[in-house]
């Protein structure tokens, strides 16, 4: 090991960790001096703890982005770099298994994804070894049979040159990670690798190489995160966050990458995995007790990585390593959204953080992931606090003379200490974008790929005032999911929609309508009662007040292109269109294979199960069971069902059931068929 | 028994309306039987015939035996135990409901050519191979590995029955340990 690479080894983390201690510490003092006059009172106290807590987590955030700057600035690694391959990958010896666990999701893109992975995997020449591998936890009838439509048409047009395998689980116990523990439980021993993705993944083919290539050359190394940037999105709002995914994304990642270094975070997909330690020692518990911090462990993937840590196995980042991508929510709202489904899951990891056995940064990672969320109602209570001090602070008179003094005693000022306080506490948020321009700037290529300089500024400049509106928003909507799940309640939303789609009027102000009437009683109150605070407290106002607005806007398609067409916000994956994101886009164009049967007010399961094609598929990818008569009588009870009192009638699992045994299956089509009211219909139609 | 029960009972003593008697049942389905046997891939009108011959036999037979039932239904599934007949016959099968599964789906997917003709007889060639060639490997071979769920110590968890069960034991009011330190699977 080289002198440097032993001083990186071992003073990355007393470093990083010192320059986060000491930034706090500094910032503390800030604030302490400007709010304690005449001693410390209960409220201020919450305050300094409250403050404490939130800078500690601001500047861990930015010492990681700004030794990320530091180490791409003078080491110049390009974000977006495959290194060559020398060695061969894969082979006869062993395979690596591209697994993506998908749960009712939009069959055409997935399958889309695993083609355009598989044309990318085929043009590196390395395609000999991988396997793709589907596996559906699919509930939903419709989506469930056209998985398997789009299954048979690829695998047969593949072929024997990249096999592709899919599986629907009659069970779908422990969700995801149960997903793959099922896979490991079935096929883990045919691999020795495997690629997990998420539905929204996707990989270049020398990426895809490269990572086995990286597992081959270090036999400790469990588990390689290669980190995905945000694409492929048109809406406003997201291609913000693609920009500022993209741009500032790199420096977070290779200081990441920088303080965490053989104990890295599994982010859940986009990243290999050796399967046999995985399967080893990533089976995970239910944790006692109910939810939301009892049950199955919802977010797996850091207690997967830290399992593995435990064993002594190592789990890195991949900062350098490109081509590699995810689709993010197209709105506001959306984002929100899947805010609500990753908060319960990073909430659970507190009871984690003191579990015995984990490594210290394994810690640190679950006590990030629980931040993630708990930081925005700290937020909360720090403004409510700031605010209820203030106004403790305006009902105060200044008295000018003490005792026998004859010289008037001015009240001290304390406001440049808490100007300070909020200009220290802004740099800290503000200045990693700073430092991303400035890598621009060193890099005229680099920042071609993002419109060039001026382009580029004047998108960070948009993106920061449009976070300024948002933030607001973000914190009442993630404060409002941590208490009701503390107090074990549903905020009952519908699933995230994936696909670009624009929020409405009334989509927004049941989102948003509350936020907007909090904003206008708090900014009232405040202005008639601490005049002087609500000055300062306006930005976090204007978000909240515009936020119904601000929400239509930033959904809209339309404007998210035009900005594109001006040069705004751009990523080197629009303006250097990588080809396995183009294969993407060639392969949603495709025609979907279409499934005729007999039309009528049904569903499309129905409809589709009267095609003799797509019975006798579906058939064949259930397994044989010993028939019994008392499973014959409840699937003709609910054939009859079906037809007597309509589809609606039966729940989702009765659905399931009536797909799920060739009993079943033969009675629906049989009956469907047999239908008296079937030749009064038109007789063919595309479903 | 309840009133709802009875009322079903009485459907059951209401006399079923003649079914396969008159020509107008024949009509309707053989009308259904063409529909279908289109939905199958069928459309030679030859072939049509010829295969719509044999279910309505198959369906009267049904009708003599008395297990007629609904001949509509009867109608559909005659026609697809006559194509399951068929394939075993045609590949040799010992009524593997896998292979026949497979079978089924590997014709009625489009990709045997000239089946429809075979089925039908009005074609001589063998079809086996063809039909053997269409593979349907949604997974591969098992190749299991042991996943057992990992152990997991929580710290603090049941602290207060944990510090019971130590005073507990401390007094000698307990004699066993009690542990719920680990979660297990």
């Amino acid at each position: 090991m080289s002198t440097s690479g032993f001083l990186t080894r071992h003073l990355a983390r007393p470093l990083y960790f010192t320059l986060v201690l000491l930034t706090t510490v500094f910032c503390l003092s800030l604030l302490s001096v400007a709010i304690q006059d005449g001693g410390l009172s209960a409220l201020e106290l919450v305050l300094l703890i409250l403050y404490a807590i939130l800078m500690l987590w601001i500047s861990a955030s930015f010492w990681t982005a700004t030794i990320g700057f530091l180490l791409l600035a003078f080491q110049r690694l390009p974000g977006e770099r495959v290194a060559p391959t020398a060695e061969p990958v894969s082979g006869d010896d062993f395979k690596t298994a591209l697994v993506m666990p998908v749960y009712n999701e939009d069959p055409e893109r997935v399958f889309a994804g695993l083609r355009a992975m598989c044309d990318s995997l085929v043009a590196t020449g390395k395609a000999d070894g991988f396997e793709f591998f589907v596996l559906s936890d699919t509930r939903e009838p419709d989506i469930w049979l056209q998985e398997e439509q789009h299954w048979r048409r690829w695998s047969e047009e593949l072929g024997d040159r990249v096999p592709l395998f899919y599986r629907n689980r009659v069970e779908n116990t422990a969700r995801k990670s149960g997903n793959l523990a099922d896979f490991c439980r079935n096929w883990g021993g045919r691999y020795r690798y495997m690629i997990v993705l998420d539905a929204d993944s996707i990989m270049s083919g020398e990426t895809l190489v490269e990572m086995v290539r990286r597992m081959e050359a270090d036999q400790r190394l469990a588990l390689l995160q290669v980190p995905p940037v945000p694409v492929n999105r048109s809406s406003f709002f997201a291609r913000m966050l693609q920009f500022a995914g993209s741009l500032y994304g790199r420096l977070f990642v290779a200081g990441l990458a920088f303080w965490q270094q053989d104990t890295a975070n599994f982010w859940g997909h986009n990243a290999i995995i050796r399967v046999r330690p995985f399967a080893d020692h990533c089976g995970l518990p239910r944790l006692p007790g109910r939810e939301p911090f009892g049950g199955d462990i919802l977010s797996h993937d850091f207690v997967e990585a830290a399992l593995l840590a435990r064993a002594g196995w190592k789990v890195q980042l991949a900062p350098d390593l490109g081509g590699s991508y995810e689709e993010i929510p197209p709105t506001l709202i959306d984002y929100a959204k899947r805010d609500r489904r990753w908060c319960q899951g990073n909430l659970q990891h507190a009871r984690l953080i003191l579990a015995h056995g984990f490594k210290l940064l394994s810690r640190l990672h679950f006590a990030m992931g629980v931040m993630s969320y708990a930081a925005s109602p700290l937020w909360l209570l720090f403004l409510i606090a700031t605010g209820v001090e203030a106004y403790f602070k305006s009902l105060q008179q200044p008295v000018y003379f003490f005792g026998y003094n004859i010289m008037p005693i001015w009240p001290e000022s304390y406001v440049v200490e808490m100007t300070t306080v909020l200009w220290v506490t802004l740099a800290l948020l503000f200045l990693p974008k700073l430092l991303a321009l400035v890598l621009l700037a060193l890099d005229r290529t680099e920042a071609a790929r993002f419109g060039g300089l001026l382009k580029a500024s004047l998108s960070v400049l948009l993106e920061s005032l449009m976070s300024v509106l948002l933030a607001p928003v973000l914190m009442l909507f993630q404060s409002k999911f941590v208490a009701a799940i503390l107090l074990r309640t549903s905020v009952g939303w519908p699933t995230q929609q994936r696909s670009d789609h624009q929020t409405g009027v009334l989509e927004a102000l049941g989102a948003h309508g509350v936020h907007t009437l909090i904003a206008l009683a708090v900014g009232y109150v405040t202005y008639v009662k601490v005049p002087d605070f609500f000055w300062w407290f306006t930005p976090v106002l204007a978000g909240l007040v515009l936020s119904v607005p601000v929400s239509i806007l930033t959904s809209r398609t339309s404007l998210g292109l035009s900005l594109k067409r001006a040069g705004l916000f751009l990523t080197p994956a629009e303006t250097e269109e990588p080809q396995v994101l183009h294969r993407l886009e060639e392969r949603l164009a495709e025609p979907s294979p279409a499934i005729a049967a007999p039309v009528e007010a049904k569903a499309f399961w129905i409809r589709a199960i009267m095609n003799p094609r797509v019975y006798a598929l579906h058939d064949v990818l259930l397994h044989d069971e010993p028939q019994t008569r008392r499973r014959r009588h409840i699937l003709e009870g609910l054939v009859l069902q079906l037809q007597d009192e309509g589809e609606d009638s039966l729940s989702l699992r009765e659905k399931r059931a009536l797909l799920s045994h060739r009993e079943g299956l033969h009675l629906l089509h049989t009956r469907l068929w047999a239908a008296p009211t079937l030749e009064t219909q038109s007789h063919h139609a595309n479903g | 028994m309840g009133a709802g029960v009875i009322d079903q009972l009485d459907i059951l003593e209401t006399p079923v309306p003649s079914a396969w008697s008159s020509p107008e049942d024949h009509a309707t389905v053989e009308r259904r039987v063409r529909l279908y046997l289109n939905a199958l891939g069928v459309q030679d009108p030859h072939e049509i015939e010829v295969l719509l011959r044999r279910v309505i036999e198959r369906v009267e037979f049904r009708a003599r035996l008395g297990q007629l039932g609904e001949p509509l239904e009867v109608s559909i599934e005659e026609t697809l135990r006559l194509l399951d007949r068929w394939l075993v016959d045609e590949l040799g099968l010992d009524s593997d409901p896998d292979q026949i599964s497979a079978a089924r789906a590997a014709v009625l997917g489009g990709h045997v050519p000239g089946w429809t003709g075979r089925w039908s007889g009005l074609n001589k060639e063998p079809l086996a191979e063809s039909i053997r060639a269409v593979r349907f490997r949604a997974v591969p071979e098992r190749a299991p590995l042991t996943m057992e769920p990992s152990i997991i110590r929580l710290c603090c968890h049941h602290m207060l029955r944990r510090l019971l069960a130590r005073i507990g034991r401390l007094l000698g009011l307990w004699g066993q340990r009690h542990s719920t330190l680990e979660v297990r699977p």
